[in-house]
């Protein structure tokens, strides 16, 4: 493999500009993420005094400590924000695969029907007002980690990707070939076409993962027990509570401006995106293995 | 791999199993309805007599949803709170927590959506504002001819309240001209302060009278001394471009005019509050007048020379930029909308001697009077246990105490004096103070002292009711161009308030879009609504 | 096939779409009643406030809804740049996101790779507040590094933030910073599904590298292109709300380069918060993408039929 590779890879100097392109974009992106790490970190005082500074006069743990106060509901929500996403992943993947399944069938009846039917509401949706009346009280969906998945279990942009991905790596004789082999519809699907998908899989499979995970909207319309709160839900509660309270101090008096006084805000902002970061981002390894790992999957033939 | 499979079967099985629960929580919201209807065919009868004893009326649950808590544990004090309320009315309150986070989206959905909230927090200021979900037909009129809730179960609250309150909330709504909340008696009145870093001005010869013997036109000379002083870092201005300009023009904000960014203008007389002003009983133009040219030429001036920091010229940032230099005391002269005790808390907050100068007595327009009040929803089931719960929250400090401060001994101790002392536990019970109704019931915190609460009753008791109090403009007629001219407001307001450009070019170029996009017609509707509504106010 | 197989093949493969389709129509279609909201004059039903009662009890009002996007001077401003931004970065994302995902499949290292691949994902975690401080460290009047920089150097300092003419400039980058990540990960994913077999018959037919590329690589991105150019002509009546009010930190000085249709439906809607207007401003967004996704959809399929969407 490493043989084939050599011989057919692009020249030095080639991947050497490659490089330097690939890296000063990385470095444009993870300089913002390493500023926000400073700054979590910076001193209240510093802050007041010089500003957002990559060099901050003093270091405090003030903004993780106040976090930290939180206490076991901190890490219940990190419990609650693994498992929502683990769980909703899964079934999100299973039904997005099943339905972009079908729909990459060119001799699939309905094809063209169900693919207008998800495609349709990627343009148009009802409005926030509509949704939720239907979710609460069609669905009865509110204090459960139901409500908090099950809104958002499909996204037809994932299901057309999926599809798409089906289109470039699957060759139709491969399903003629199951076909006559006499291998069931599902059968097909589960033991031949995911397998040889993975790529594809894995990178919707992210995307989604990444969608669970970064959901606070959902959870604080429907979640009003603090037992079912996911981290991102949590943390953005505090953040939004803070910028209201300085957005509106002069309309609720002595009161916000006593809270504001006493809480480390900026870098509580800051330390609030890395603790959201980091978990996702350990993540990202697992998923990128089958992403990256690419070329030796590929070549299966029917 | 068949461990792989199991693993997902039992995944499958446990999302079932969730989706099922989560499927249990339709038939339970079908039985509480059935029963609060129930209640509905009951309350008939029980309705005639007003003052019967808490076993005679039917059991219910009021839901009341709050702004602004910060509550993780409230089973002590619900307990303690039910129970009482059992003895008093049989209701059985279950609040909602809303947060100063999701309040505004979350309760205006369940307003949208109908859901079966009783009682909500609701102001001028807030998501679900007062006034146009008064017009919408969200509230229930509460003094309504035909049914008079307040007549009927808010007499002693009715009683206690002051008149400037009952003036404020009197609007026009759904049902006509009437009330349609329960304002709560906290800090009524608007007073614009000029907030002064006194340590700093001392520190250069001067004195808070030098400030008080002069205005905005003659604050040069002492501002330039101390920019001077302490470097050209240092701005000595620290502003909020809109509450300056009401400060240096003696104006007021119009109830209903379009969220942050005001475009009329009500003009103050500075010598007597209760009075018409410059303009008369007139809305104006608030950027027309020749006060608002002087005013922004002026800014542009001092911005130019230094006393302004270009980051009052940014919407987002200028909140955060003010805070940080109030708390760290990097400032000289700032604004404030005052409220009793400001300065001693100020300076304490801040490390430095803070002192207000006012630029005018304090008084009380529509938006002061509307902070917080507690409106019944018209999808709730029972309005007349929902005024009767109001009236006891109001009117008993028992109660008000218990829910506002928790329960004695647990998130309170009361002291000697008659103060009171917090625990720790406060910290898992903190609903907002000033949004849950009458808080001159409450006992006095040791940090207030214990003669707090006549002190202020004195402040806000003599504050002046201006001449338009009550008054709320109604924009469902010019929504157009409500909208286009707010969003011309919102490009040249604040840089013109805060001289980050140049008035010369921008305002005329300002004022020319304004017209174009038919302020002339809102300001004239506004007018011949301020008019009728004097006339009816009149009678 | 006989017509028995054939019959129970299109049961089956119903029988995939169905919780998919169910899911749909309970989360997706039932709510779409909501939009009549734009042609009404939305008001609370007293006698039984629910949502459809008020719904159904409310005046109809025809287009009024809709006359506030076009009844200002501004609506050609928001209206070019909602349409000019977006066809620019579309172009942008799409040429600069493949070109990255072929660099990225052509690394001899591929821990190098993923290396790079994880850290271009990090701006999708940053939210636009977060990327405005950022910015605002840079560009800020007072103590922002350019200026700072400038200063020192001799020069004039910059009012970045009262100065709409460098925008245009600065929104691009932005929008390609937090972007670009995430389509071209699509665009490896869908590279590394390529079957090598093609690859190793161009090597041995002597094709260069180049040729590999233009030959192999780009046609079996093609249906991956077209459909998410498809999908994001649709959103072309779209803008990031994020991106064009924090990041410019709302400057009114600014609006000309950074007005767009969602931010000032945002303005309107502070002034008014009449929910039937902003349904209205959602609809025509919509409808606008649909038209173009309709057209666009045409084009791709005269070009390429499997590649097209419907």
């Amino acid at each position: 493999m490493k043989r084939k590779r050599k011989i057919n890879s692009i020249s030095i100097p080639a991947e050497i500009a490659c490089h330097i392109v690939l890296i000063l974009f990385c470095l444009l992106c993870i300089v913002p993420f390493i500023f926000v790490v400073i700054i979590s970190i910076t001193s209240q005082d510093s802050i007041r005094a010089i500003g957002y500074s990559f060099f901050p006069k003093e270091i405090s743990m003030e903004a993780y400590s106040y976090v930290l106060k939180l206490g076991d509901q901190l890490w219940r929500s990190y419990f609650n924000s693994f498992l929502v996403t683990v769980l909703g992943t899964f079934l999100t993947m299973l039904m997005t695969i099943l339905y972009a399944y079908a729909l990459y069938r060119k001799d699939f009846k309905f094809r063209g029907f169900f693919t207008f039917w998800a495609f349709f509401t990627m343009l148009f949706g009802g409005g926030l007002a509509p949704t939720y009346v239907v979710c609460k009280t069609v669905l009865g969906l509110s204090n459960s980690y139901a409500a908090i998945i099950v809104p958002m279990l499909l996204n037809p942009f994932n299901i057309i990707v999926m599809r798409t991905f089906f289109h470039s790596s699957i060759p139709e004789e491969l399903i003629d070939a199951a076909a006559i082999d006499g291998a069931g519809e599902y059968r097909t699907l589960f033991k031949i076409i995911i397998p040889i998908s993975k790529p594809g899989i894995a990178t919707v499979g992210l995307l989604s993962a990444l969608a669970y995970w970064n959901e606070w909207f959902i959870p604080m319309l429907y979640v009003r027990d603090a037992k079912y709160y996911p981290l991102q839900y949590l943390l953005m509660q505090m953040q939004t509570k803070v910028d209201f309270l300085v957005k509106n101090s002069s309309m609720i008096g002595a009161e916000a401006s006593n809270i504001i006084s006493t809480l480390p805000s900026d870098a509580l902002r800051m330390a609030l995106v890395v603790l959201i970061v980091v978990p996702i981002a350990c993540a990202y390894p697992f998923f990128q293995r089958y992403i990256v790992s690419g070329l030796t999957i590929g070549s299966v033939k029917g | 791999m068949k461990k792989k499979l199991l693993s997902c079967i039992l995944a499958a099985v446990m999302a079932l199993s969730m989706v099922a629960c989560g499927g249990e929580a339709a038939p339970e919201a079908g039985t509480t309805s059935q029963s609060t209807e129930k209640t509905e065919v009951s309350k008939e009868e029980a309705a005639p007599a007003a003052d019967v004893a808490a076993t005679d009326l039917e059991p219910v649950t009021l839901k009341m949803y709050f702004h602004g808590s910060n509550v993780t544990d409230d089973s002590a004090v619900l307990d303690a709170v039910n129970a009482y309320l059992k003895d008093k009315i049989n209701v059985t309150l279950e609040p909602v927590w809303g947060t100063w986070g999701d309040f505004d989206q979350n309760a205006v959905l369940s307003l949208q959506g109908g859901d079966d909230i009783d009682i909500y927090f609701t102001c001028s200021w807030s998501a679900d504002e007062y006034n146009k979900f008064a017009r919408d037909g969200y509230w229930v009129r509460l003094d309504n001819p035909d049914n008079n809730l307040i007549a009927q179960y808010g007499k002693e609250l009715w009683d206690l309240l002051p008149e400037v309150l009952i003036n404020g909330a009197t609007v026009n709504g759904a049902d006509g001209y009437g009330v349609y909340a329960i304002p709560g008696y906290k800090d009524i009145a608007t007073q614009n302060c000029w907030d002064v870093n006194v340590t700093l001005l001392e520190k250069y010869g001067y004195t808070v009278d030098d400030i008080k013997n002069t205005d905005y036109y003659g604050f040069e000379e002492i501002l330039k001394t101390v920019k001077e002083g302490e470097g050209a870092d240092f701005y000595p201005l620290l502003v909020e471009g809109a509450v300056l300009e009401r400060m240096v023009d003696n104006v007021t904000i119009v109830t209903g005019d379009s969220g942050t960014g005001n475009f009329m203008s009500y003009y103050l007389n500075p010598s007597d509050l209760s009075k018409p002003g410059a303009y008369g009983n007139k809305i104006v133009n608030k950027f027309a007048t020749d006060e608002f040219k002087k005013f922004v030429e002026q800014t542009r001036k001092y911005y130019e020379e230094g006393f302004i920091d270009p980051a009052m010229g940014n919407k987002t940032q200028a909140n955060d930029t003010r805070t940080n230099k109030q708390l760290s005391g990097q400032y000289l002269i700032g604004t404030q909308s005052y409220s009793l005790g400001y300065e001693l808390q100020a300076s304490q907050e801040r490390g430095i001697h803070v002192e207000m100068v006012p630029c005018t007595d304090a008084f009380v327009d529509t938006t002061s009077s509307q902070g917080a009040m507690m409106a019944i929803s018209t999808a709730s089931k029972n309005p007349d246990r929902a005024m009767m719960f109001l009236n006891l929250l109001n009117t008993d400090p028992a109660l008000m105490t218990l829910l506002n401060y928790g329960v004695d001994g647990i998130h309170y101790n009361t002291n000697a004096d008659g103060t009171i002392t917090f625990t720790d536990k406060r910290a898992d019970y903190q609903p907002w103070t000033n949004g849950m109704g009458n808080v001159t019931i409450l006992p006095p915190t040791d940090a207030q002292g214990v003669d707090f609460w006549d002190g202020f009753k004195a402040y806000y008791g003599t504050a002046k009711e201006i001449p338009i109090l009550g008054f709320a403009y109604d924009g469902s007629q010019t929504e157009t161009q409500m909208g286009a001219v707010a969003n011309v407001v919102s490009e040249y307001m604040l840089s013109l308030c805060t001289g980050t450009v140049d008035p010369a070019e921008k305002l005329p170029e300002f004022l020319q879009k304004l017209e174009d996009n038919g302020i002339n017609d809102i300001i004239a509707d506004a007018n011949s609504q301020l008019d009728a509504f004097m006339e009816s106010k009149g009678q | 096939m006989s017509k028995k197989a054939s019959f129970k093949k299109t049961i089956f493969l119903t029988t995939m779409v169905l919780p998919g389709a169910i899911w749909f129509f309970l989360l997706r279609y039932l709510p779409m009643a909501g939009i009549i909201l734009a042609f009404k004059n939305y008001k609370v039903y007293p006698k039984n406030p629910t949502f459809w009662n008020n719904l159904t009890h409310s005046e109809w009002t025809g287009i009024k809804n809709f006359k506030f996007l076009f009844a200002t001077t501004d609506s050609w401003t928001y209206i070019r740049n909602t349409i000019g931004y977006n066809a620019l970065w579309i172009v942008l994302g799409l040429v600069i996101a493949v070109a990255f995902a072929i660099m990225l499949n052509e690394i001899t290292h591929k821990f190098v790779a993923k290396t790079y691949q994880t850290l271009m994902f990090f701006p999708y975690f940053l939210s636009w507040v977060v990327a405005s401080y950022f910015l605002l460290a840079f560009l800020d009047p007072t103590r922002g590094l350019i200026d700072h920089f400038l200063i020192n150097h001799g020069m004039n300092k910059i009012d970045w933030y009262n100065t709409p003419k460098y925008w245009p400039f600065i929104l691009t980058i932005c929008n390609l910073w937090k972007n670009i990540g995430y389509s071209s990960i699509l665009y490896l994913a869908a590279i590394t599904g390529i079957d090598t077999s093609q690859y190793e018959a161009a090597a041995i037919d002597g094709a260069s590298k180049w040729q590999q590329i233009w030959y192999v690589t780009i046609p079996n991105l093609r249906p991956m292109i077209c459909i998410l150019l498809i999908m994001n002509v649709g959103k072309i009546f779209n803008a990031d709300f994020g991106l064009f009010y924090t990041v410019p930190l709302d400057s009114g000085s600014l609006y000309s380069a950074t007005m767009v249709i969602d931010t000032y439906i945002y303005q309107v809607m502070t002034a008014t918060s009449n929910i039937g207007m902003s349904t209205a401003g959602g609809l025509l967004q919509n409808a606008v993408g649909f038209v173009c996704i309709v057209i666009a959809n045409k084009i791709v399929k005269k070009i390429d039929e499997d590649s097209s969407l419907f």
